[in-house]
């Protein structure tokens, strides 16, 4: 947090390190984020880049609240859901070549979670309405408070949380179906 | 495991399985844009800056424009001027004559050197937003974004503050004049300047609040009715040197962005600064009759329920809840409390506690821990308001509890 408000202090002066540093801190966080809330995947990097240059253009005037971790992802999940509004969303679930995919065989919930389930989480997920799916990556993925999503987003702490109550309630009712079919 | 909690595992694993595109792939678009897009908006941001102009007050005016001696007295918060005279003859004439302007400058000494001080306000000039001190010996203090930065040279140390500990609480303006009519307990004092042979009245004034112990002496010229000078001690009876003895002040109608623009070595090393109350501070707050018990609570739940007590003790006007939650305010004159806290007749006195947010800082002092708490809250006007509140955790005679110290840092408009 105090090292996030030094680096906008110094982006805020021109400090191009302070950019990179800020991009290199929150780059992988970000990019999951915008993977989970895109209905196409290969969108990911676009709005990451949108978040980024957009994010560059402040400097010298932006003025953080709250933390700078959740303002940017809020910004890709605004991204996101803008993006997914012009796209149809698909209709299966592809996790084969469309990315370059970064192993990361040392976590364990990688290697634990089969690919099938997976692909069943991903459809559960992208059949979701936004604002649900996007409060439980931001609070999942990101680590924010739903009080902080509630702030970013301007919607009430019980909103937030009751769309992340729903949200995960659909989850488990479409898993279920899908065990049982 | 509820099945709640059985589904957050699961979208969690699905989280750290989702495919990403590699990070080194990326960066090579995304970043090189960002860098290329930030020297464009530099370069513009510069060409604009070139353009602002802002009109500096002739010099032959900046003598009697010394009202602004006051800012050197940190954050005083809900207190500033606690002690003043109600002889407003001078302020009336002083603030209407400053109301124009919106930043300021002035040099004065301190214990082994000087410092120069500048100052602006924020655009509905309720309260300062950008300050920067800067001490004969290349110590450097300033505000930015709701935070407050130190640079020791000699350390090559960067301190760090999340909270506006340097500034006015309170604008030249009629809020301020409303503070000065209120305080109860100033002394005038009558008398010529010896060098000059000008009429001079003095305020003397004395005050306990969140900073400890501090007094002034604010002099006026007679004839112009303006404050000329200003004297600040950290004691009660103006004893020793003062803190601060400012001797040159200077009005702007704005200052430019790049007087705000600090900068300082690239290497310099980063320090939180630790947060902390006043050692006198413990006395006043160790009376096992205020505040609340906070047995069985965690600090959150003890903090968020004490602040709440408090806010709602001002929003009710209930003077001795006040004073129960909040012992420093026994130090104030009632008319002052009356007409600083719960502001009956002004738009801007808060009517709801919108949200007591978690726990944001935590220190120690010798009564135990302290913690800091940013509060939401509505006023009259509508507008929202938050304020950063420090509350003091205690364990007396076996029992814990806590009581609210006070303001930490200015309030900041939130919406």
């Amino acid at each position: 947090m105090i090292e996030d408000r030094l680096l906008v202090w110094r982006f805020n002066r021109g400090d191009t390190a302070a950019l990179c540093r800020i991009y290199e801190k929150h780059r992988d966080g970000l990019l999951k984020v915008a993977a989970a809330l895109l209905s196409d995947k290969s969108g990911v990097e676009d709005v990451l880049h949108d978040v980024f240059v957009e994010f560059a253009q402040s400097t010298g005037r932006f003025r953080l609240k709250g933390s700078l971790k959740g303002y940017l992802a809020i910004c890709v999940a605004n991204r996101a859901r803008d993006r997914n509004r012009t796209v149809r969303r698909r209709d299966s679930v592809n996790l084969d070549g469309v990315l370059p995919q970064r192993a990361d065989a040392n976590r364990p919930e990688h290697v634990a979670m089969s690919r099938e389930f997976v692909a069943q989480l991903d459809t559960a997920m992208a059949e979701l309405p936004d604002e649900q799916r996007e409060v439980i990556v931001l609070h999942l993925q990101s680590r924010l408070r739903f009080r902080e999503i509630a702030r970013l987003q301007g919607i009430s702490v019980n909103t937030a949380q009751s769309r992340y109550r729903y949200g995960l309630d659909k989850l488990r009712s479409s898993l279920n179906s899908e065990v049982r079919s | 495991m509820s099945e709640s909690e059985k589904t957050e595992r699961l979208v969690n694993a699905y989280l750290a399985n989702l495919p990403t595109p590699d990070g080194a792939e990326v960066d090579g678009k995304v970043l090189a844009e960002a860098l290329t897009a930030m020297q464009q908006a530099k370069s513009q941001r510069a060409a604009d800056t070139s353009r602002i102009t802002w009109r500096t007050i002739m010099t032959s005016r900046a003598g009697k424009l010394a009202a602004a001696a006051v800012i050197v007295a940190a954050v005083l918060s809900l207190t500033v001027f606690d002690g003043l005279t109600r002889s407003t003859w001078a302020m009336e004439d002083a603030i209407e004559a400053l109301k124009d302007f919106r930043a300021v400058y002035l040099v004065g000494a301190f214990p082994g050197g000087t410092a120069e001080v500048w100052m602006r306000a924020n655009e509905t000039r309720t309260q300062s937003t950008d300050v920067v001190v800067k001490g004969s010996h290349g110590t450097i203090t300033w505000t930015q974004d709701g935070s407050t930065y130190h640079y020791e040279p000699s350390q090559n140390t960067l301190y760090y503050e999340p909270a506006l500990t340097l500034g006015m609480a309170e604008w030249l303006g009629p809020e301020l004049l409303e503070m000065l009519s209120a305080a109860d307990n100033a002394q005038t004092v009558r008398g010529k300047d010896p060098a000059t042979g000008r009429d001079r009245v003095m305020l003397l004034c004395s005050l306990i609040d969140v900073h400890g112990a501090q007094s002034w002496i604010i002099e006026f010229d007679a004839a112009s009715k303006l404050p000329v000078a200003m004297k600040q001690w950290p004691n009660l009876d103006r004893s020793g040197p003062p803190a601060f003895d400012a001797f040159k002040i200077t009005y702007y109608e704005d200052l430019p962005d790049s007087v705000f623009d600090i900068r300082i070595p690239p290497q310099a090393k980063h320090v939180e600064k630790p947060l902390t109350i006043p050692e006198e501070a413990a006395g006043i707050l160790s009376d096992p009759h205020d505040g609340i018990s906070a047995e069985g609570m965690t600090q959150q739940e003890a903090t968020e329920k004490v602040v709440r007590a408090l806010y709602q003790a001002v929003i009710d006007q209930d003077l001795d809840g006040l004073k129960t939650i909040s012992p420093l305010c026994r130090n104030w004159g009632d008319e002052f409390r009356h007409k600083i806290i719960f502001k009956p007749d002004q738009d801007n006195r808060i009517v709801e506690i919108v949200e007591v947010g978690p726990i944001c800082r935590t220190g120690q002092s010798k009564l135990g821990p302290i913690v800091a708490v940013p509060t939401t809250v509505r006023l009259k006007n509508g507008k929202k308001v938050e304020e950063k509140m420090i509350v003091q955790f205690r364990t007396l005679g076996g029992q814990s509890s806590c009581v609210v110290h006070g303001i930490y840092g200015l309030p900041r408009q939130i919406e």
